[in-house]
This record gives C-alpha cells, structure tokens and sequence, in this order.
C-alpha cells in the first residue's frame, strides 16, 4: 500500500483513441527506483520499443514527480518530462521548477504517460478523477502564457497549472521545450517537439488529494534543519538576489566564461551583461518555485516587455556566447524564447556555431540561403530564431539541430559543434572546471551538466575532498585527479536529488542533501525503509539502467568524450590559461569505479 | 490582520504549505486558509486571505455559525454550521471556501499566524486590527456571480494593478 508520500496511481493517456486509464503504482517498483527521473526512465526501457521513431505515435511522453514532491520539504518542485530524444535519439528528459510538479501531485498520480498520436490539436486537464480530452484547434500558434491564461479562464479556474508548447513545439522543431508556471522550462532533449509530434498543445493540471506525510512530526523536524542551513548559507544572499545569473561573472573571474563560441573564456564586458547589472537595472521582484525559501528567481521589466528569468543559461547563451554586449537584447531572447517553447541553450549554438563558421570561411552564406552574420547582429539573430522556431527557409534545417545540420559540411565545420552525443554543450568551460567536462562526457542524455553538478570542485574544500574522494585534488578545478570518483558520487546525489525532485541549486551546489538526509526524509515522508545504503545501491542501479538503454540504442564509449577544441585548444588568457581537458583518462576511471565493459 | 504586501511576495506558496499543514498535518492548497494564485500573464503572485473587511459580509449566516474572536477572527462552529454555502457565496474576494465538509478560512492561528513566520521575504505580516478597515464594497459588486477561485483572481488582479504602476515608474 501506498498511503504516504506517492499519490499512488499512475495515469495512461492514448491520445489515438481518447481514451485513458488509472493503474495503481506497484509499490516494490516504485521503491526500486524511489521516484521522480530515475522512475520515469525505468518506465521508458520497461514500455517503449527502443526502435520506435522519436517523433510517431509510439514514443511514450512522461511526465513524472517524486515521492516527496509538492510535500512539506523545502524546494521540492521539479518534475520531469521523459521520452525518446527527437534531438539525440537517444534517453531524452528535463525537469522544470515552478507551480506545475506541486499541482500535478495534488491529482494523485506520480506518472502521467502519454501515447499515440492525436487528429487534432488538443490539450488534457488531468483531475482526480482523470483525463479530459479538449480539442483546442483554436489555440494553434499561440504562445506559452496565452495558452496557460486561455486554459485557466476556459475552466474558471486560476490555481490551473500547465505545462504547454509554443509554436517552436507545433512545428517539431527538435529543440523545442515545454514551458510552465509562465517561464519555467522543460528545454533540453525536445521534448517539447514530442508533444508537438502528438499533437498535444498542453497539459492542465488541478487536484485535490493532500500529500500525506508517514510521520509528519519527524519530517516537520528534519525540515526545518533544511531550512536553516539554507538560510545560513554562506551563499545565500547572493543567490537570493542574483540566482543563477551569478554565475556570469563568477565563471567569468576563472575565465571560463563561453565567450564567441568557446574560443574564449572571458568576456571583457561582462559588467554590462552581468547578474548584477541585470538585478540593479531591469529587476522588479523576486520569483519562487513551489515552497523554496531562496526565491533565486527574478521577474524584470525592460523596454515594453516583462519576464521572469533569465536563468544563467539563457543569459550567457545570448550573450557572450554569441558575442552580443546588450542585456537588454538578452532579456527579449530569454522572454521570446520561453514564449515560443525553445531551448535557449541549442538555440545559441546554432547561431554561435554558424558564427564562427562563417567568421572562419567555413561555411559561405549560399549554404544558408544567403545569411550571414556574426557576433552580436542583433536583427539577424532575431530572425535566425524565427526561422527556427516558425521552420521558415533555412531555419527549417537548423531546426533540426546542429550537430545533424552539421553533417553537410566538411569536417572542420563539424568538429565546431560543442556537443556531446547530439546535445549542445551547456555555457561553462570544460577546460578550467574539469569534472564538469567530465560530467558532459558520460551525461546519459548527452552533454549536461545536470545530471552530476559536480560544484564541489569550485569549493577549494581540500580536507573534505580527501574525506570524501579520497584525493584532495577533487576540490581543485583544474585538475583531473579524483574527478572520476567526485563524478560517481555527485551523479548519485543528482539522481537522489531528481527522485525527490529537489532544486539542485539547493541539494546539491548548496551541499544540504546527501544519503543519510534523504533516508529520514524517506522514512519519515513514505513510512518506507530506505536506508542510505539501500538508496546508494538503487541510485547505481539506476544509473546503470540507464547506460544500457543508451548501449540499445547504438550508443559507445567512444561516443563519452568532448568535442576536440577542449581536448587540443588550450585557453590563451586569465586563470585557465593553457589548460585543456585530458578527458579519455578520467573516462577510462569513470569506467573503472562503475565496472563498466569498455 | 494578515497584511500583504504584493511587492515582496514571490509566488513561493510556503504560507499557503505552512497554513495546511500546522491545520491538518498534509499539503495542499485547498487544505489552506491562505490562497496563493500566481498570474504569469501579469507577473503578479500573491495570496488570498481573510482581510477581516469593513462589511463582515460573512457573518450573515443564516445559522449563525459564525461569529468573531478577540482578533478580530473569524470563528465557525463546526456544530453548528450545515454547510449551508451562505458564507463562501458572501465573501466577496473568495477567502472563505468549503471543502471536504471544512469551512476554510483564516484563523490567525491563534495569535501566532504560521504563515507570517514561513514567508521569508517579508510579504507576510501581521498587524493588530486597522482603525480604518477596508472596505470591499465596490469588489463585491463586480465578483457577485464569479466562484471562490475567480474571486480570488479578481481581487488580485485589482491589487497588482498598483504594484504594476509603481513598477513602471520606476522604470521609467
């Protein structure tokens, strides 16, 4: 029985037939793999035929939440979206923040798994009780926070959450992402474009069955310690005023910063693009995710538009990635971008990519029906992102991502893409954060950060290095030594984190969870017994699962590596000068610690 | 009274999660006396709570179940109110709200409200009762035939419009 913590059913959607279904969750398979990302990949390779086209009726959509989501626990607002990659053809997921995870596990279903393919475009509000299929061919074209606001006044009710795609999503464009709570996004993998292959507009969610703590005192107990190191954190301030866009000149002063297309590490007017400029500037108030004590997030207002973010991604992306001086042109990006349901990181490969092709002579501006642009062109990339997203003229190409618009070209245009295994490269240089390169390398989604956060290696913690990894260079950026063994722990407490669908910037930057926290969670949330040796073993398990499902569908070790300027092209300035990444070593020892056939 | 000030609050919700559970010991926003609702088309978030309003509008109820506290509160007798509905179609902003045979509304816990003591933005703060209390007259003519959730939409609404001309004052 599952009484505590998991809503304890799962929901089948057939948008084919119209037709849905309540299962209840089995409670010895939930516990193997305790919720969340981890639950939905399980369910995945269990349903899917792995040979199945990304973009046909059989892939299988999921949308999942954990067993502590939506509860009493600080910052448990994540959910995560799984299907086969339309991008990468391969594992493909993202999780988002915001209202939408916490709604979601109000109607008492962990899953919600969505198949077939509908005639028409439709939306479904998931209740208590179920599905409503609702056509909506009017809302075709319509934007992120125009769907949402039509959905909520349609069904006379505001506390409605959705979670919709924007016209980059109708149009399958292989990095569309799925967009909730306004702004908050679901942006890598595509899943937005397999929502948009189903014809699928939105998921609308309202429930009402409470979520049930086993021993609510203790849980209550264990919390407000969360809270407190929280609000002691030495970190604390800056991350409630700046959040993530923090990172641009932290990066920046360790000269890691991607700056034109990672042929430079630091980007000499980061002031002018800055957290700080941004927060001094255009800020108006702070944003939160679902009962997050650190409101990391920012809602601004610049020249006649307003959004909530950027988050650091979107705001390096379309900045010095590109090599564009003006914040304010950023924030119309991050604005614009969320709106029309495209991940902001592909996106600003794409044009960076192109950027230094064309600044190379790599690519002529025939290839690309006579556009050229370099960095900053403000008008041009503008309508570079139209294209992709409306899949007008080139951009219908491009669309479908770089690494296979790439392949037309000669190869010294490929090995330009900064991509692992399909998926462009998030904005931080592997070449002064080496983990983190490792982490892009073996990331079963392809090249993430997520899914290890390694931030220990910022922390200059050398004693606890030593503890923990057993080697102090674990805790020094530059080095290799120990990230293999840093790597294979923190990707467990990243999967642990996305179980209980925590914020990572919390569990895991901000250092509060780890095996022992999350036991007494567990038992005091779901009445189960996880001990943290039992969790550790599942969280393998786990990561090993997904490992082979990418063996499945054709992936290699060859294929755990990162494009050849990290590994050849050192740095030519500022604290991370000369250095590049020796990343066949640390995969080879990442290998080792997890037993893994070559 | 709870006072709210929209320009700190953050859409968080971990009133509303305090307020549901120190009540019932589970989560959820129908379980709550503090109703958050985040408007992204306006970027205003903010919560709904009993403002303890010049009219009373609540306390016509046909079985008199419901009578005031030393705070000012309101105060439903569980014996003897029949869920009739009367108080819920009264309030005019959508804080009084029925669910599960419970008539949700604020409390004050008490004196110790725990939602002031969750919010740690400063959105949330507790006053003694106003000289002057507000009064919601002009609101109920416009939310007669709205329900509890679009009454709180629209109450909120009307409360950003405020927090949006400051915002673009300063930005200007």
């Amino acid at each position: 029985m599952l009484e505590f913590g998991y809503g304890g059913r799962i929901l089948r959607a057939d948008l084919t037939k119209k037709e849905f279904r309540i299962d209840p969750l089995d409670s010895s398979w939930i516990k193997s793999v305790i919720g969340g990302r981890a639950a939905n990949s399980k369910r995945l390779f269990e349903e899917l035929n792995a040979d199945c086209g990304p973009l046909g009726p059989e892939n299988i959509l999921i949308f999942g939440v954990g067993p502590l989501t939506g509860s009493l626990l600080t910052a448990s607002a994540y959910y995560t979206v799984t299907a086969k990659s339309p991008l990468t053809g391969i594992l493909g997921d993202s999780a988002a923040g915001g209202q939408f995870a916490a709604e979601m596990k109000l109607t008492g279903f962990d899953q919600i798994i969505i198949t077939g393919k509908s005639e028409r475009l439709l939306y479904l509000l998931v209740t208590d009780s179920g599905v409503e299929f609702v056509d909506c061919p009017e809302y075709k074209g319509r934007k992120i926070i125009e769907t949402t606001d039509a959905i909520r006044r349609e069904q006379g009710d505001s506390s409605i959450q959705v979670a919709a795609i924007g016209p980059a999503g109708e149009n399958v464009v292989s990095f569309a992402s799925i967009v909730s709570s306004g702004n908050r996004v679901n942006g890598r993998t595509g899943m937005g474009a397999v929502m948009g292959s189903k014809n699928l507009k939105a998921l609308a969610v309202r429930g009402s069955c409470p979520v049930k703590l086993a021993e609510p005192l203790a849980f209550l107990s264990e919390n407000q310690k969360i809270d407190q190191e929280i609000l002691n954190h030495p970190e604390y301030k800056k991350r409630n005023k700046l959040g993530t866009t923090m990172l641009m000149k932290d990066l920046n002063s360790i000269g890691i910063l991607p700056t034109r297309h990672f042929q430079e590490g630091i980007c000499d007017y980061v002031d002018e693009i800055s957290g700080q400029k941004l927060a001094s500037t255009f800020k108006v108030k702070n944003k939160s995710c679902f009962n997050c004590n650190v409101h990391c997030s920012r809602y601004y207002l610049a020249d006649n538009l307003e959004a909530e973010g950027p988050e650091f991604e979107t705001l390096c992306g379309f900045t010095s990635r590109i090599g564009n001086q003006s914040l304010p042109f950023a924030l119309e990006m991050n604005a614009y971008l969320n709106q029309m349901g495209m991940d902001s990181i592909s996106t600003s490969e794409v044009i960076g990519w192109i950027m230094e092709c064309q600044e190379k002579g790599l690519i002529h501006p025939d290839d690309l029906d006579g556009l050229s642009i370099t960095w900053g062109e403000k008008e041009k990339i503008r309508q570079v992102v139209d294209m992709i997203a409306l899949r007008q003229g080139i951009g219908n190409e491009l669309a479908n991502g770089t690494k296979r618009f790439a392949e037309r070209f000669g190869e010294e245009a490929r090995k330009l893409v900064m991509h692992v295994k399909g998926l462009d490269i998030i904005c931080g240089d592997p070449r002064g954060i080496k983990a983190y390169g490792l982490t892009y390398a073996i990331a079963s989604r392809g090249a993430d950060h997520l899914r290890a956060e390694p931030y220990f290696e910022l922390t200059n913690r050398k004693e606890e290095a030593r503890k923990r990894f057993g080697n102090e260079k674990a805790a020094d950026r530059l080095a290799e030594e120990g990230k293999a063994a840093l790597v294979s722990y923190s990707e467990k407490i990243a999967l642990l984190t996305d179980s209980l669908t925590m914020c990572k910037n919390i569990g895991l930057c901000m250092d509060i969870l780890n095996f022992e926290r999350a036991s007494s969670l567990l038992k005091a949330g779901t009445g189960f017994d996880y001990s943290p040796e039992y969790l550790e073993e599942i969280l393998e398990g786990a990561i090993h699962l997904d490992h082979q499902f990418n063996r499945r569908l054709g992936m290699s070790k060859k294929d755990d590596t990162l494009p050849e300027r990290f590994q050849k092209e050192p740095l030519t300035r500022g604290p991370t000068k000369g250095s590049t990444v020796n990343i066949q070593k640390m995969v080879d020892e990442y290998y080792k610690i997890h037993k893994w056939e070559e | 009274m709870i006072h709210v000030d929209l320009s700190r609050c953050t859409g968080c919700r971990r009133c509303e999660v305090a307020c549901a559970f120190f009540h019932t010991g589970k989560v959820s926003n129908r379980l709550a006396r503090i109703k958050v609702l985040n408007l992204y088309e306006r970027g205003i978030d903010g919560p709904v709570v009993c403002i303890q309003c010049e009219e009373k509008y609540c306390l016509n109820c046909p079985e008199d179940a419901l009578t005031l506290g030393s705070r000012e509160q309101v105060i439903v007798s569980p014996t003897v109110c029949t869920l009739c509905g009367a108080c819920e179609k009264a309030c005019p902003i959508g804080a009084i709200e029925i669910f599960d045979g419970i008539v949700f509304v604020c409390d004050l816990c008490g004196g110790s409200p725990k939602c002031v003591a969750a919010c740690t933005e400063g959105a949330i703060t507790h006053v003694k009762v106003a000289d002057k209390r507000e009064s919601l007259a002009e609101i109920k003519k416009s939310t007669k035939k709205m329900s509890p959730s679009q009454r709180r939409r629209y109450y909120l609404e009307w409360q950003g419009m405020a927090l949006r001309e400051k915002w673009s004052r300063k930005h200007a």
